[in-house]
């Protein structure tokens, strides 16, 4: 067997995936510019601030040659503030993620297309009132390796759990409207929580397609001799076509 | 050392003739081009290991462009290696780490496409739009897979049936014999935004059991759908697997 895995990235490589979101070090130790092949380090200067990718990051900060400032969104107050809206404000979806950092322009740019885990979400000057994609992992990753640089990573931890319970159960609740296929919207969810539900979810859906796959074929063919003339056209057009 | 000849050894062509000509032509902006290869590998990764049908190897010479640049950097830190300064030491660290995370992204990218490759040869190979998608070492592979596969299965079994029952891909009755992905499976995506510019989210034509619909996803929106409905998105690069 090549690779004896399912569809969907497993939760190993959702963390690996985390890994090179970039966050803000406080440097203790020069280190000069390393060119790597995903293009050169910013050279490190005590006490500047720099962006790296967090698997450099956790490198360095195991060695003691870095602090790790956390993302504005891990502080306890930011974490209490979304708990609350996923749970008084908007008991039903997600919170919203972030918006995007690059607004799309006239000009075509790299940017326009870019998305998780390279995009700035969980750097020191990202947005506090959203959870990025990888909030979980990123959350827990930094609550493990440096919770000295942390505020609070007692009541981290609880609040990352607390919010982790509340997201599980809308993930669950989602299914109920799930159906054998169009499209269902997920905004807001997180990479360990697709990579935990997928799995049930994706059950649901072709179970369901499956056992409604004669009623669909059925209402198929029935459209499409009632649509003769224009031959596949689809429900919206035919409702214009009578107006 | 060994790990990566397998992967060096899966590309024939020189890498180095393509990297150079790619670089000149296409304008990556103010983006290193090592990081637009980290993103546009990524993605790649992701989107194979997200669906059961293989997607489009892609032609613009990436992966070839990958292996040569891992090659490049693993003789770096040969040449690095004779010097046993503590701190060159740890900027070795660093890179090798580094090279260690390029190596698994390429290997599990074309892992998770020979597995795909394994389960339905027969059907990659069948039709030349399929085999489009594969890159000539896949194409060679899942050619000698099948020729192996059909051998085995003529001198256990299929040598003793009668001449007209020996095919194994007929599709005779309206039946293909020949089994391919599921099409229709559910996906996670997420929406990259429509390639006509602006901020428009890409609109998706659902289908489903009682009702179709067009559903506009917005950028960065994650949502569930069937693969067949938003395949076309995901190859136009407007969409991507999570």
């Amino acid at each position: 067997m090549a690779l004896p895995l399912p569809p969907g990235l497993t939760p190993a490589e959702v963390a690996f995936l985390c890994e090179m979101e970039m966050v803000t070090v406080v440097p203790r130790q020069r280190l000069e510019s390393l060119a790597l092949i995903g293009g050169p380090t910013q050279p490190l200067r005590p006490p500047h601030r720099a962006p790296l990718p967090l698997w450099l990051a956790l490198l360095l900060k195991r060695q003691r040659r870095a602090n790790i400032l956390p993302p504005p969104w891990l502080l306890p107050s930011s974490l209490e503030r979304i708990l609350k809206q996923e749970t008084e404000i908007d008991p039903q979806g997600f919170s919203s993620p972030p918006p995007h950092p690059y607004p799309i322009r006239a000009v075509p740019s790299h940017t326009d297309t870019i998305s998780p885990p390279f995009l700035p979400s969980s750097t020191a000057d990202a947005p506090p009132d959203y959870l990025p994609y990888h909030w979980l992992e990123l959350g827990e990753i930094l609550l493990e390796a440096c919770s000295d640089d942390l505020q609070e990573p007692g009541r981290v931890r609880t609040l990352l759990r607390d919010l982790r319970e509340v997201r599980m159960a809308k993930m669950r609740g989602s299914t109920k409207d799930l159906q054998g296929g169009g499209v269902s919207s997920l905004n807001g969810v997180g990479a360990m929580e697709v990579s935990e539900g997928r799995a049930f979810i994706v059950g649901v859906m072709d179970g369901l397609r499956k056992l409604g796959s004669s009623r669909e074929t059925a209402r198929r063919e029935r459209e499409e001799d009632e649509g003769a003339g224009g031959g596949g056209v689809s429900d919206e057009d035919e409702e214009m076509g009578f107006e | 050392m060994d790990d990566i000849s397998d992967i060096l050894n899966d590309v024939s062509r020189d890498p180095f003739a393509e990297y150079d000509a790619t670089y000149a032509s296409i304008d990556r902006g103010r983006l290193h081009s090592g990081q637009a290869d980290l993103q546009a590998l990524t993605r790649a990764w992701i989107n194979e290991r997200g669906t059961t049908e293989l997607l489009p190897w892609p032609r613009d010479g990436l992966i070839e462009r990958v292996t040569g640049l891992v090659k490049l950097q693993i003789e770096t830190v040969e040449t690095m290696t004779g010097d046993m300064d503590p701190k060159t030491n740890f900027s070795l660290i660093i890179i090798q780490t580094e090279v260690e995370r390029w190596k698994f992204l390429i290997r599990s990218y074309l892992r998770a496409r020979i597995a795909k490759i394994d389960k339905h040869a027969l059907y990659y190979l069948s039709t030349p739009t399929l085999q489009e998608r594969m890159s000539e070492m896949e194409v060679a592979y899942a050619t000698r897979h099948q020729q192996l596969l059909h051998n085995h299965y003529l001198s256990s079994f299929l040598g003793s049936f009668p001449i007209q029952l020996q095919n194994l891909n007929d599709t005779a009755g309206g039946i293909s014999m020949i089994g391919g992905p599921d099409e229709e499976g559910a996906v996670f995506v997420r929406g990259l935004g429509a390639r006509g510019g602006g901020d428009e989210g890409v609109v998706v034509h659902g289908r489903s059991t009682d009702a179709d619909g067009e559903v506009e996803v917005a950028r960065g929106e994650v949502v569930v759908a069937r693969w067949a409905d938003v395949r076309e998105h995901v190859e136009r690069g407007e969409m991507e697997l999570v």
